[in-house]
């Protein structure tokens, strides 16, 4: 048989089924048959409960009987490699073996690419719409009304925003980073590019923290307390610095009077923003304490639905795949918060649940400021895996 | 340093997991102490057959490198058969 032959009989689900399986805790048995090293760096994560085994496909050709043997044969398998081929070929192998195995369409990496868009709400105003590539556990917002869309943390790849704003006939006025980000490379000089539609950042994070060098990417400097306008939804600017120190939390009020807050790598769900991401986490600690406990409290009420911009792990998605609580359910339910009781005993829980510092974020970061400008295949690679922004659970 | 070598095995531009199959089905066929090229453009075989030989009973990775040749990378692993 030569290459070109190889025709697979195993049956395909696509990355975009795939995470509905997740989110519906409804995914087969995950058999990764990358190489172990690869399958260390990153892989498909679910929710609680999801089984994930690595069995490289190179041990199906030394002892095929045994790496089937230590497969489930009653169980429905997704085949997952790097890029479809070694799944398409042990699934196959599987098949023969009378396991109902399929295969990951064009493997982890269109599992890595996958932007999933969904509506957080629709009202008579307009609507709030959330971007996610859920490999990274990233999320941003496209706010629409009138005719009028601004974006919220954009991650890499534009197309998914565009053609969103577009599919509800608007036009991108405003483009936000809650902050200069060190896990994924912003959207937001891109879109500017792309449309014309300022880039808005706090300019205390235009200059890069380890380097200290100013940025060269055009943006607009926005600031405590600034209000901007979107259709009839009002965005307002609170500086909340500690995770970086130009963060600002982005507060939307809506004609109804319902409030959306856009909290970045500040709140998220179960956890917090970790303030050591600038190299500097015993300094900023007491800055972030400040932020928590005295700078957003007086703008949130417990119907506001907080809006992170990350996840840790899938089970903070709702079935829906929505990534949101009102603060009445988010302060009962994030167990970090209780620390928050006392700055000691804040200071200890940061400094003592510090998750590794990767050391691709400072170089992130290089590149959102325009520092440096990376190929794609670098991008790539400094995007792998899913974002450690959070402190540890 | 020239390898030697007694076999090439030529998988340019097959694509996972093609240059490993054909890899271990042509070493197979080998004397054994023999050592087979394999010229591949699949970046990831190099990870892959430095996985593959730690699980393998019998081939030893003697040798991988990068060679450019008319503007592209090729990935050339040369594997011994020990037994």
């Amino acid at each position: 048989m030569t290459i070109t032959e190889l025709q697979t009989q195993a049956p395909a689900v696509t990355a975009s089924a795939l995470y509905d399986a997740l989110l519906h805790n409804t995914a087969p048995f995950i058999l990764d048959v990358r190489n172990p090293d690869d399958f260390a760096r990153w892989r498909i994560e679910g929710r609680t409960g999801l089984t994930v085994l690595n069995i490289p496909y190179y041990d199906f050709l030394e002892d095929e009987e045994s790496a089937v043997a230590r497969v489930s044969a009653n169980r429905e398998v997704l085949v997952v490699c790097a890029k479809e081929g070694s799944s398409q070929y042990v699934a196959d192998l599987l098949r023969t073996h009378g396991v109902d195995a399929k295969y990951l369409e064009g493997g982890i990496l269109s599992w890595g690419h996958l932007y999933d868009t969904r509506d957080i709400i629709v009202a008579s105003w307009g609507r709030i719409v959330q971007v996610a590539r859920p490999a990274r556990g990233d999320v941003s917002f496209i706010v629409i009304s009138d005719g009028a869309a601004a974006v919220i943390d954009p991650l890499r790849h534009t197309t998914p925003y565009l053609e969103s704003v577009a599919a509800h006939g608007a036009r991108l006025t405003h483009i936000f980073d809650t902050h200069v980000h060190a896990d994924h490379i912003s959207g937001g000089p891109a879109l500017t590019r792309e449309t014309g539609a300022p880039y808005y950042v706090h300019p205390y994070d235009a200059i890069h923290p380890i380097d200290m060098l100013p940025a060269t990417i055009a943006y607009t400097a926005l600031d405590d307390g600034q209000t901007y306008r979107v259709g009839q939804v009002e965005l307002r600017m609170i500086w909340y610095p500690g995770h970086t120190l130009g963060q600002v939390n982005i507060l939307a009020i809506a004609p109804d009077g319902s409030r959306y807050l856009f909290t970045g790598d500040g709140i998220f769900l179960r956890s917090f923003g970790r303030p050591d991401l600038g190299g500097k986490g015993e300094a900023w600690t007491p800055v972030l304490y400040e932020s928590m406990t005295r700078r957003l409290p007086p703008h949130l009420d417990d119907a506001t639905l907080i809006l992170p911009s990350h996840f840790s792990t899938l089970d903070e998605a709702d079935e829906s795949g929505r990534v949101a609580a009102p603060w009445g359910i988010v302060r009962r339910t994030n167990a970090s918060l209780a620390y928050l009781e006392s700055e000691e005993a804040f200071r200890s829980f940061v400094l003592g649940n510090l998750p590794e510092f990767p050391p691709q974020y400072v170089e992130i970061k290089r590149v959102n400021i325009g520092l440096r400008t990376p190929s794609e295949t670098e991008a790539e690679e400094l995007e792998l895996g899913k974002n450690v922004c959070a402190l540890a659970q | 340093m020239e390898q030697t070598y007694h076999q090439t095995l030529d998988v340019k531009g097959a694509k996972c997991p093609m240059p490993l199959v054909k890899s271990r089905k042509a070493i197979s066929e080998l004397p054994v102490g023999q050592v087979l090229r394999v010229v591949a453009t699949d970046r990831g075989s190099v990870a892959d057959f430095q996985g593959w030989v730690k699980a393998a009973k019998n081939v030893e990775l003697v040798a991988q490198e990068v060679v450019q040749e008319a503007g592209q990378e090729l990935y050339v692993h040369y594997l011994r058969r020990t037994a």
